[in-house]
């Protein structure tokens, strides 16, 4: 019974989301164990250069651990962890950290660039896909707030065309970003309160 | 002086190069999908339909809401298939499957009562293209085109991939391709233009086609913003196409186009003209949609045509024998949804062709869909199978009178 409660609100929660209308929220408590180590208990992760999952769309964690799991991200701590999940561990494990409130992380940002790299979002068009507030929608993830060193190193990632993307709107995003461009970014990003998004 | 005019030249010249992927208006290129959008629209809520991360359990795939005419009935053949997309039938039965962002291409073998999926290629770049010929399977990614030899016999330890072709753009934007065998015995496929709308490079918006080889590339038809699905008519052997039209220019403007390429070399319009009479507002300046060829059937606008395949089957009535089947995706930047159905061509020599729904239902009563039709393949015994890339599944029709 409170399995089929908790199913409902997962229901309500992400309205045309089939598959998060499939995944169950506490599986993924449960099969999150291994993961708490870096990420947290509630998926709000203090390792700096570790992202924070708290309040990231489902779609967004399914795909992560999807591209993990194939090989397409490469990870030598998350590969061994990713290896062996089902579409439904990956599915629950999703449906979990949406879930959860996402907490700022405690990077030491940098005011001068924060202030430079507000412009930026906009100019650079995080937004239209992040959302205005930059709290991530779909398979697009939520930025305000993560950890600046996993900001850093995944923009320069994407700029360098290294890093694993979905279908490769953030290598064509990243790519005219300056070195001094992409410190600023993340510096405003790290910034920022992250709010879970809106209910859908 | 003299050094400063170099300057200014060589920022000219390499501006130019980069000039496909710079709308006019904005200082960097928005996203792909966001591109040509006019400034009256930029807090448009409209924005491509996400793709799922997994398919959906058979219990959530309402296969009974899919209307067909009389006597036809939907069934659902295989689940599991997450992104399912183009379909090719191997020598010995099986039935290869492909995908775009998921990156698998799947083998699968039907087993009377039940479908087996088996993944034999995964972590690919968007490979949407898949053709078989000669015991051979040959997929198509977004930067090349590569085979997996006497695969049929391996599908639990798949060969390694081969490259047949590699000289390709490597932008994602469009640029994933749909792959066949022409009656011609070369393999032809799409070069998207890399944008919503711009000119672009001279390499992009086509239909290509080279030798299994890998050897005799070359164009076969331009201005084609992007064609992922064709098909040889029966008797004519003449190359019909599906293109999607470009978005941001209004909810009912311009048509994709159903397409009709009978010879090398011509020039389909775009991004100057779009569905053979409009002019496009910044790049149609000092054309004429005269100097194009004009689409065979304006399709309807954002609709998004998918998989061409013309019917050549006993099962269905004899008046759908060379019908051409047309999947539609659907829709993402119109209020109200479009698409989202399976159309019939009927094509009817001096007259204009007919154009008619065979299958709907994939919009439910709120008018969001639960699953997409992409591509139709025929069974031996003349039933078809058409591939849903949002509900990761595959149905099959028949018919009984």
């Amino acid at each position: 019974m409170l399995r089929l409660t908790a199913l409902l609100v997962a229901l309500l929660a992400t309205g045309s989301a089939a598959v998060a209308s499939a995944a169950d929220r506490d599986a993924g408590r449960r099969k999150s164990a291994p993961c708490a180590a870096c990420h947290g208990p509630d998926g709000n992760a203090t390792i700096p250069g570790t992202p924070s999952l708290a309040g990231q769309p489902a779609y967004f964690t399914h795909w992560q651990l999807l591209k993990y799991r194939d090989g397409r991200r490469q990870d030598a701590q998350m590969a061994p962890f990713a290896v062996n999940l089902t579409d439904e561990d990956m599915g629950d494990l999703a449906a979990f950290y949406a879930a959860q409130a996402p907490r700022k992380r405690a990077s030491v940002v940098d005011a001068a660039r924060v202030t430079a790299g507000e412009p930026l979002a906009k100019q650079h068009h995080c937004t239209s896909c992040h959302t205005p507030a930059l709290t991530g929608q779909n398979q697009v993830p939520l930025l305000a707030g993560q950890d600046l060193a996993y900001l850093q190193k995944l923009l320069r990632g994407f700029r360098d065309g290294t890093a694993s993307d979905l279908d490769g709107t953030m290598t064509m995003a990243a790519k005219p970003l300056t070195p001094e461009d992409v410190e600023n970014l993340a510096h405003y990003l790290a910034s920022l309160t992250p709010t879970p998004p809106p209910p859908r | 002086m003299r050094r400063n005019v170099a300057i200014v030249l060589t920022a000219l010249l390499l501006g130019a190069s980069a000039l496909w992927l710079m709308p006019a208006s904005a200082q960097q290129a928005p996203p792909p999908w966001k591109q040509g959008q006019p400034a009256d629209l930029a807090n448009s809520p409209l924005a491509p339909v996400p793709q799922p991360p997994a398919p959906k359990a058979p219990g959530e795939i309402p296969v009974d809401k899919i209307k067909l005419p009389a006597g036809f009935k939907a069934s659902l053949w295989a689940s599991g298939v997450n992104n399912a997309r183009a379909m090719t039938w191997g020598d010995k039965g099986t039935l290869f499957v492909s995908s775009r962002v998921v990156g698998n291409v799947y083998a699968i073998v039907d087993k009377g009562n039940m479908r087996e999926v088996k993944t034999i290629a995964k972590g690919l770049n968007q490979p949407n293209g898949v053709a078989f010929r000669n015991g051979t399977l040959y997929i198509a990614e977004i930067h090349r085109i590569t085979k997996m030899e006497g695969i049929e016999d391996k599908l639990d330890s798949p060969p390694a991939m081969t490259v047949v072709y590699d000289t390709l753009p490597k932008d994602a934007p469009h640029g994933w391709k749909y792959l066949a065998f022409g009656p011609d015995g070369k393999l032809y496929f799409n070069i998207g233009a890399p944008c919503n709308i711009c000119i672009p490079p001279d390499t992009h918006a086509n239909i290509s086609r080279v030798n299994p080889d890998g050897t005799g590339f070359e164009y076969w038809a331009f201005g084609v913003r992007n064609s992922v699905g064709f098909d040889w008519h029966p008797v004519t052997k003449e190359l019909y196409f599906a293109t999607h039209a470009r978005d941001w220019m209004g909810e009912d403007v311009p048509s994709d186009r159903f397409d009709h390429a009978p010879t090398k070399g011509l020039h389909f319009g775009f991004p100057y003209c779009h569905q053979g009479d409009i002019l496009d507002p910044e790049f149609g300046k000092g054309r004429s949609c005269g100097e194009f060829a004009a689409p065979l059937i304006k399709t309807g606008p954002h609709v998004a045509g998918n998989g061409v395949m013309f019917y050549t089957g006993a099962m269905f009535p004899p008046e759908y024998k060379n019908r051409a089947f047309l999947a539609q995706r659907g829709s993402w930047n119109r209020t109200q949804k479009t698409g989202y159905k399976v159309m019939m061509v009927t094509l009817r020599s001096g007259d204009v062709p007919k154009y008619e729904t065979f299958a709907e239902g994939f919009l439910d009563g709120g008018g969001q869909p639960w699953g997409r039709p992409v591509y139709t393949t025929q069974m031996k015994d003349g039933s078809i199978l058409l591939a849903d890339d949002y509900a990761g599944a595959i149905y099959r029709i028949t018919y009984q009178k």
